[in-house]
């Protein structure tokens, strides 16, 4: 394979190239356009030469917006807040509740264990709004619409699933013969499970929660149904604050720049466990 | 003491262990033995509590610890890739059991040092698994099982990850170890070597049933069945097809036209087909008997051992202790001690009686 | 010497029988909680139900589905799904094939532009279609200032009927198509060496090695990858509905925005629940073709097979 000529080089170096601009463009672009003012953004033809100033950043940081037509709020932060608010305890309820299950779905083939598990599996290939339009209905009866907790128990839909299947293949990766060990030695199933099982699992229940954090940050149709203005994450708020502000374009763009950061600075991170996690544990990276 | 009644174990359609009775006396090394499958690693299981049984029962001491979690039984087990604890160093390892038992920190300490250095182990304490060498492992694995002083030691092929020089020093160190401490041992092994150095008795297994329980030595002089025959010895045992018949003279078998008699009690075997199996010890090399080619002559071990074809070119092996004559190769003549002649019986397998002379030994 | 600890005995144990569903109880209650409002969609897609119109509630039974025949709204949502779906696997699978091939070789290079190109996944899919949107703004948007730079002065990208698909599919394309590319470079590390080896010494050229050995070696991989897309992409609402709302017109009108609408605007909830049932159904199919290859692989990856 490696005798290419130089010009199969040359292409494939090209290609890669143009691959990386596609890919990498838009990204690029908006943090550009985050950086400038209406003046500079609205230019024709554009340029990449421009004063950079943060003040989109401190207008949306501040949540007030003066110039000198108006002043006016911004709710973007409380959108910030609600996506770390959903996002954090959804991952950690479903850590709650997929870590043991992954656990007795890997260690124990009980009965309808495997269809239990393959249940909750399809629930990520299911259309939400089958489930979100019919709950929008109960949640007014039953007093969850538009809260948090309402908003945490309907993710389970994203996180749950990918937990379990993420998880139950590192739970099964353990030689069972190391947790018979530990029990023969005299410690009760739930020590081994805390002092063996689950440190020796801990890299997979890391990354399937970090993934799972991503996955959540990024849901925009269950927030979209079911909350209101006060309790939307930032993908719902984007698209409400693109109507709201009007033309003031950097403060759109420096709020995308602010929503996407943390789950590329998470990816970026988990990175080793991506191809694992985005397969549900079918590739290994 | 360890007593099994009825264990039974299946996982779907196939039975691993098919009804097991059998008993372990206190501070008695009991090993098990046969080829992979045969339900050694499940049976050893099944007495820590690792496996749930279908049916039977299982005693330890004069309790029933069937119902038992694994962690009520108390046993001790080393298992054969040592399943240790990868996240924990050695220390941590060893000292677990302690920990279970709630010991305080200096008893553990001691318990933990003092084990490892019976097991030469004690200068990688310190280290995880993964910086230990196989044998160092190996004996962690071994530390870990025996340093709560169980009464009850399973030990699931130890020595068979280990390298041959390793298992040799083991095999001969083991007995020691195991001896010093009065613990009721159950030994599971593939190598018939090590099942004769370490058991006061073997058990062997095929199928998931016992098809010989006894001592070493009635296991090599009195094998019940053909295939244990093939296991046990080395170099193998030889087979000869033949139909024992008799005349005035007794029971004989006809090798080569020569007449070989058999013990009188192999009145049974006359007119069927039968496989005769001589131990390459039984035979040696005479002035007279069967006539034979010597082939070629191998060094093995403390023996010698000639490949010889008989007139129908069938192989033989003739063993003899390393340093004595032996023929040149070329025409010779094969002796066969007739007590040690084994007969099965072909169809079966089974052994159809003592020879007389073995059956004397075996009680001696 | 005996050891001066004993083995404390536990004073509550749970029946080893019981164990396991203990453990996932919790998770399955949750689960049992989503599946109401599953039976409750099939419920009222067999419904006469708008919200506007309560006294009128009633069951109609397969009456919802019955109009569909004589639907063209229904008949352009179908088709505009599939449309979307096969367009976006298309491209993405050809292109993500294409990548991974560039990228096969395990240098430092590909390695951090493989993960560089992880981004654009991890953006959230309305996000993305909102910079999108930015990017293809007719007053300044970079895309809309290249097109008119190369003589198409009056591309209007989603807001003008012929060009909303493309536009659509592009950012799809954008989002996703570093997925199947992760997923088909992990299956091209990961196969053996030897028949390439022996293909190179019997002096196969190598398009033909691509066509008979890496093709067929990654068709698992290729068969989840796309699978797992087609399903995603049938129900794609996020960009669609970020981007232009499943406009102009009734263009972009997919499943899932089309429900959202029923419900939500028209608030004829029988009819987006039955749209919604047909769709699960789709979905359904074609989730257990997805499951059965997905677990082959997953098989294949423990090494068990």
């Amino acid at each position: 394979m490696d005798h290419a000529t130089p010009l199969e080089r040359w292409l494939r170096g090209i290609a890669l190239a143009l691959v990386v601009l596609f890919f990498m463009f838009p990204i690029f672009w908006i943090v550009l356009m985050s950086l400038q003012t209406n003046e500079t953004i609205l230019r024709t033809p554009p340029s990449m030469v421009f004063e950079p100033t943060l003040s989109n950043y401190s207008a949306i940081i501040a949540g007030r917006l003066d110039s000198n037509v108006a002043s006016m709020g911004i709710e973007f932060m409380s959108n910030l807040k609600n996506s770390i608010i959903l996002s954090t305890f959804s991952v950690a309820l479903a850590l709650l509740l997929g870590v043991p299950a992954a656990y007795a779905f890997a260690r124990h083939k009980f009965r309808g264990s495997e269809d239990i598990a393959f249940t909750l599996l399809s629930f990520r290939f299911a259309p939400p709004l089958l489930v979100l339009l019919p709950l929008t209905l109960y949640f007014q009866q039953i007093g969850l619409a538009d809260t948090y907790v309402g908003l945490i128990w309907v993710y389970q839909l994203i996180c749950l699933p990918l937990i379990l299947w993420i998880v139950r293949g590192y739970f099964e990766d353990i030689s069972p013969d190391v947790e018979h060990a530990y029990r023969i030695a005299g410690h009760s199933w739930f020590a081994t499970f805390r002092r063996i099982a689950l440190p020796l699992a801990g890299p997979g229940i890391a990354a399937a929660g970090l993934l799972a954090f991503i996955f959540a940050w990024n849901n925009f149709v269950f927030a979209l149904v079911l909350a209101s203005a006060d309790k939307q994450p930032v993908t719902v708020g984007a698209l409400a604050f693109v109507t709201a502000s009007g033309i003031q374009y950097g403060q759109i763009a420096a709020a995308i720049v602010l929503s996407i950061a943390p789950t590329l600075a998470l990816a970026l991170y988990a990175q080793r466990y991506l191809v694992e996690g985005l397969s549900l544990g079918a590739v290994k990276g | 003491m360890i007593r099994v009644e009825g264990l039974t174990k299946r996982y779907g359609a196939t039975t691993v262990l098919d009804g097991l009775d059998f008993t372990v006396a206190a501070g008695e090394t009991l090993v098990l033995f046969g080829p992979s499958g045969a339900g050694k690693t499940v049976l050893l299981r099944a007495l820590a509590g690792a496996v749930v049984p279908e049916a039977g029962r299982v005693f330890i001491g004069e309790q029933d610890v069937t119902d038992r979690a694994p962690e009520e039984r108390g046993v001790g087990m080393a298992f054969q890739n040592y399943a240790l604890f990868p996240h924990m160093t050695a220390f941590e390892n060893i000292a677990s059991p302690l920990r279970a038992r709630g010991l305080g920190r200096d008893a553990i300490r001691a318990g933990v040092t003092d084990i490892a250095t019976l097991l030469k182990i004690d200068h990688v304490v310190g280290h995880a698994p993964k910086a230990l060498s196989n044998g160092q492992k190996q004996r962690t694995a071994l530390a870990r099982a025996l340093v709560a002083e169980p009464e009850v030691l399973l030990l699931d092929d130890p020595l068979r990850n280990v390298d041959a020089k390793l298992r040799f020093e083991m095999r001969l160190e083991l007995p020691r170890l195991l001896a010093g401490r009065g613990a009721t041992v159950i030994y599971v092994t593939q190598d018939y070597k090590e099942a004769m150095a370490l058991g006061d008795r073997i058990a062997v297994l095929a199928a998931g049933r016992i098809v010989q329980i006894g001592t070493p030595e009635e296991i090599y002089t009195a094998p019940a069945t053909v295939e244990i025959a093939k296991l046990f010895g080395d170099p193998t045992i030889n087979l000869l097809e033949a139909v024992p018949e008799k005349d005035e003279g007794g029971v004989f078998l006809r090798i080569s036209d020569q007449r070989v008699a058999l013990g009188a009690d192999l009145g049974a075997a006359v007119g069927r087909a039968c496989l005769a199996g001589l131990r390459p010890e039984a035979l040696s090399f005479a002035a007279a008997g069967i006539p034979v080619e010597s082939e070629a002559e191998t060094p093995f071990n403390e023996k010698t051992v000639t490949l010889a074809l008989t007139r129908r070119r069938r192989e033989s092996l003739v063993s003899r202790p390393a340093g004595t004559p032996g023929p040149t190769s070329g025409p010779a003549h094969v002796a066969i001690d007739p007590a040690q002649v084994l007969v099965f019986d072909r169809e079966t397998g089974a052994r159809i009686a003592l020879g007389q002379g073995a059956a004397a030994e075996a009680a001696a | 010497m005996a050891i001066a600890g004993d083995l404390p005995r536990r004073r509550w144990r749970v029946p080893t029988g019981a164990l396991p569903y203990l453990l996932s109880l919790p998770a399955l209650l949750v689960c049992i909680g989503i599946l109401i409002p599953f039976a409750t969609a099939a419920w009222y897609s067999l419904q006469r139900y708008r919200l506007s119109q309560p006294w009128n509630r009633g069951m109609n039974w397969g009456e919802n589905y019955l109009n569909f025949l004589s639907d063209p709204g229904f008949w352009n949502t179908l088709q505009v799904s599939l449309t979307y779906a096969f367009l976006t696997v298309g491209i993405e699978l050809v292109l993500g094939l294409g990548i991974a091939l560039l990228l096969k070789k395990s240098t430092r290079l590909n390695n951090f532009i493989s993960i560089m190109l992880l981004m654009p996944l991890m953006t959230a899919p309305a996000l993305a279609a909102l910079m999108w949107k930015l990017m293809t703004n007719a007053n300044f948007g970079i895309l809309s200032y290249f097109a008119a730079s190369i003589g198409l002065e009056d591309f209007r990208w989603g807001s003008d009927p012929s060009t909303a698909l493309f536009t659509v599919i592009l950012v799809d394309v954008w989002v996703y198509t570093p997925f199947i590319m992760i997923l088909l470079l992990a299956g091209l590390r990961s196969l053996p060496t030897q028949p390439f080896e022996a293909a190179e010494l019997d002096g196969v050229p190598r398009f033909q090695q691509f066509w008979r050995i890496t093709l067929p070696m990654l068709m698992p991989y290729i068969l989840t990858a796309s699978l797992f897309r087609l399903l995603d992409s049938i129900q794609q609402f996020d960009i669609i509905y970020a981007l232009t709302q499943g406009g102009p017109g009734d263009t972009l009108m997919v499943f899932q925005v089309e429900a959202y609408l029923n419900f939500f605007q028209s608030t004829n909830i029988g009819r987006s629940a039955a749209l919604m049932m047909i769709l699960w159904a789709i979905t359904f199919f074609l989730s257990n073709l997805f499951v059965k290859n997905w677990l082959r692989l997953r098989a294949r990856a423990r090494g068990e097979i």
